[in-house]
């Protein structure tokens, strides 16, 4: 697994290095972000009601479109072959292209975080478990979003294939993360919210093995 | 036996590129694959290399491959350095990178972004010198290469030779001449 | 490695099944109109045996998609495929029957015809899933990959299938609980409307294993032309 590692980090010095993703993936946010206080707002109620929505809405596009960047610098510079020849599995490829977008993701839903307690009065004193939603969603998430990431890599058209594919297979994912963060919106107490903490680690588990399983079958030959 | 294709055949869509094609390498061994434009060339290496299956037949390797794709693929937002100790990393190799830059006269620390084609044929050389793989799979390895890059090039098949099988797709006659044990050649399908 | 040939006509047991199914389907629809009416629904009910039976095969259809994109993940066969394809298909048709009579039944019942409630928005989901699954097959030429990335999504996708059952149990929905519940295999039904309610299902099962049989037949002829 330290090929891994040192595959995900490879990564992060790439994107940062290339900019052109990374930056656009930011501003989309940004913008996104902006958008929708401006036309949610500027009273307090309704803002604060819609931040868990406008939350995983902003984090769902944004690592869809993340996502493509997990294997889109190894296409065009045709480098995928030279890390699918490595002796041995080809699983580590796939955690390690996880591991990369979890990287990004990670700061990236921190950020979500602080600037939706900014926009839409997301109360900062719930910042941690809120934070481990986010951490679970995305994890569940980007499982499934490097996973077909990889399979669609050499397929002409996947900017438009890879957010329809993944949003129908994710959304059990961004469904109970959206009820988990207004549960702690709304102050309900940690032990209710518990139970859709576990629904979220069930479905990382499954799509992570399930991933992790196919993820060398479907990228030979 | 390093590798060895039984009556293998490859189509894409409609067309076959490749009928009932069988070959068997043996290590020291240099082979060249001699055709014309859309003859199956590349096609039949990246099928020995594994990265494609044959819609017929089987394909049997014995060692680890290295496929050099031509023109030569690397990350573009690294340098020659970065890139050598990445691959080492990734391959659980160790060997002198610094010296396999200097032995093909390339930079340490310029992006590969600024390397012209024929530096990148050379850090192609260098990074499977460095890899050391038991079956090296060449796509058109000739092109781009200057007189002394010529040089370098037949150096390291010779070194190849040595424990190794090469299989080199080439239009070049004249090198098929001077390198190779046999020669393979495809006609249009 | 295709082997043997593909006969050009349904077999004996596509024909049987078909003929079978379609021969006793307005005995079911009899049935399922006689049944007694519900205590609280009254008639309304009966829309139930078209229904139920349509949501069972559908869930029952993915399943099979799921079975065979693995065999083919395991054996690069594209016979499974071709079955799992077939399923899909007509997975897609039963659980549209299905999400239809739930929206004719929902009109009087509820006062609207949809509403984003857990059963109805995991189903919604499991359809568009499956609608994902044909688009991505239009989507690529090469037939491997096209295999490849479709059996990826038969079994990623089936995982919503489970969560679409349970669902009425795991939200407390407003959609009704299973009448039976084949996590427990308690059945609350009055004996007339579980036989009518059987018959249909039977039927419906007959109907599915025709057309996926004639599906598959028509897959594989469609198969060999591409190749010829």
């Amino acid at each position: 697994m330290r090929r891994a590692l040192l595959l995900a980090l490879r990564d992060l010095r790439l994107e940062v290095r290339d900019r052109a993703g990374l930056l656009s993936v930011l501003a989309f946010f940004g913008v996104m972000l902006f958008i929708m206080a401006l036309a949610l707002g500027p009273e307090e109620a309704p803002l604060r009601r819609a931040a868990p929505g406008v939350l995983w809405v902003a984090l769902a596009f944004a690592s869809t479109l993340l996502s493509t960047r997990a294997f889109a610098l190894e296409v065009e510079d045709g480098t995928l072959d030279d890390l699918l020849l490595v002796p041995g599995g080809k699983e580590w490829v796939y955690f390690g292209k996880l591991l990369f977008q979890m990287l990004l993701l990670l700061p990236l839903s921190a950020l979500a975080f602080l600037m939706a307690a900014g926009l839409f009065y997301l109360p900062l004193e719930k910042a941690l478990p809120i934070l481990l939603t986010l951490a679970l969603g995305t994890l569940g998430y980007a499982s499934v979003a490097t996973f077909y990431a990889g399979l669609l890599a050499r397929l002409r058209g996947r900017e438009v294939l890879l957010p329809l594919l993944l949003f129908s297979l994710v959304v059990p994912v961004v469904l109970s993360a959206v009820r988990a963060t207004a549960g702690l919106v709304e102050g309900l107490p940690l032990s209710e919210v518990a139970s859709w903490w576990q629904l979220l680690a069930v479905f990382d588990v499954v799509y992570l093995t399930a991933s992790a399983l196919l993820f060398p079958v479907v990228m030979e030959g | 036996m390093l590798l060895r294709l039984e009556a293998i055949s490859k189509r894409f869509g409609r067309d076959w590129v490749l009928r009932d094609l069988s070959f068997a390498l043996d290590r020291g061994e240099v082979v060249a694959l001699l055709g014309p434009n859309g003859s199956g060339k590349t096609t039949l290496l990246r099928l020995m290399a594994g990265l494609l299956k044959p819609t017929r037949g089987r394909v049997e390797r014995g060692g680890r491959v290295l496929f050099l794709p031509n023109p030569p693929a690397f990350h573009r937002h690294l340098t020659a350095r970065e890139h050598l100790l990445y691959d080492l990393a990734f391959h659980g190799g160790r060997g002198d990178w610094r010296g396999a830059l200097v032995r093909f006269g390339l930079p340490e620390n310029l992006p590969l972004a600024a390397f012209s084609s024929g530096m990148k044929k050379r850090l192609a050389l260098a990074r499977l010198i460095l890899l050391g793989p038991d079956l090296w799979l060449l796509d058109e390895p000739e092109t781009a290469l200057d007189g002394e890059g010529r040089e370098l090039l037949l150096k390291v098949l010779q070194e190849a030779r040595q424990g190794a099988g090469v299989v080199l797709a080439t239009h070049d006659r004249a090198l098929a001449a001077q390198v190779a044990d046999r020669t393979l050649e495809l006609g249009v399908a | 490695m295709l082997k043997a040939t593909v006969s050009d006509r349904p077999d004996l047991f596509t024909w049987a099944f078909l003929g079978l199914g379609l021969l006793l389907l307005p005995l079911g629809l009899y049935l399922a109109l006689s049944a007694p009416p519900d205590v609280n629904q009254g008639y309304l009910a009966r829309i139930m045996y078209l229904h139920v039976p349509g949501a069972w095969l559908g869930y029952l259809a993915f399943f099979v998609t799921f079975l065979y994109s693995l065999l083919y993940l395991f054996r690069q066969d594209p016979r499974y495929d071709r079955v799992a394809l077939a399923s899909a298909e007509i997975g897609l048709v039963f659980m549209g029957l299905a999400l239809v009579t739930g929206m004719l039944w929902a009109r009087p019942t509820w006062g609207v015809y949809w509403t984003w409630e857990p059963r109805l928005t995991t189903t919604a989901i499991l359809f568009a899933v499956y609608v994902g699954y044909f688009l991505l097959r239009g989507a690529i030429e090469d037939p491997e990959l096209r295999r490849k990335a479709a059996a990826a999504v038969g079994i990623l996708g089936f995982i919503n299938v489970p969560i679409s059952y349970m669902s009425v149990k795991w939200w407390r929905s407003l959609h009704q609980t299973q009448s039976i519940d084949l996590t427990t295999g308690k059945i609350h039904m009055a004996p007339e409307m579980l036989q009518a309610l059987l018959f249909n299902l039977l039927v419906f099962t007959l109907l599915y294993l025709g057309f996926v049989r004639l599906r598959a037949l028509v897959a594989a002829l469609e198969a060999r032309k591409e190749e010829a």
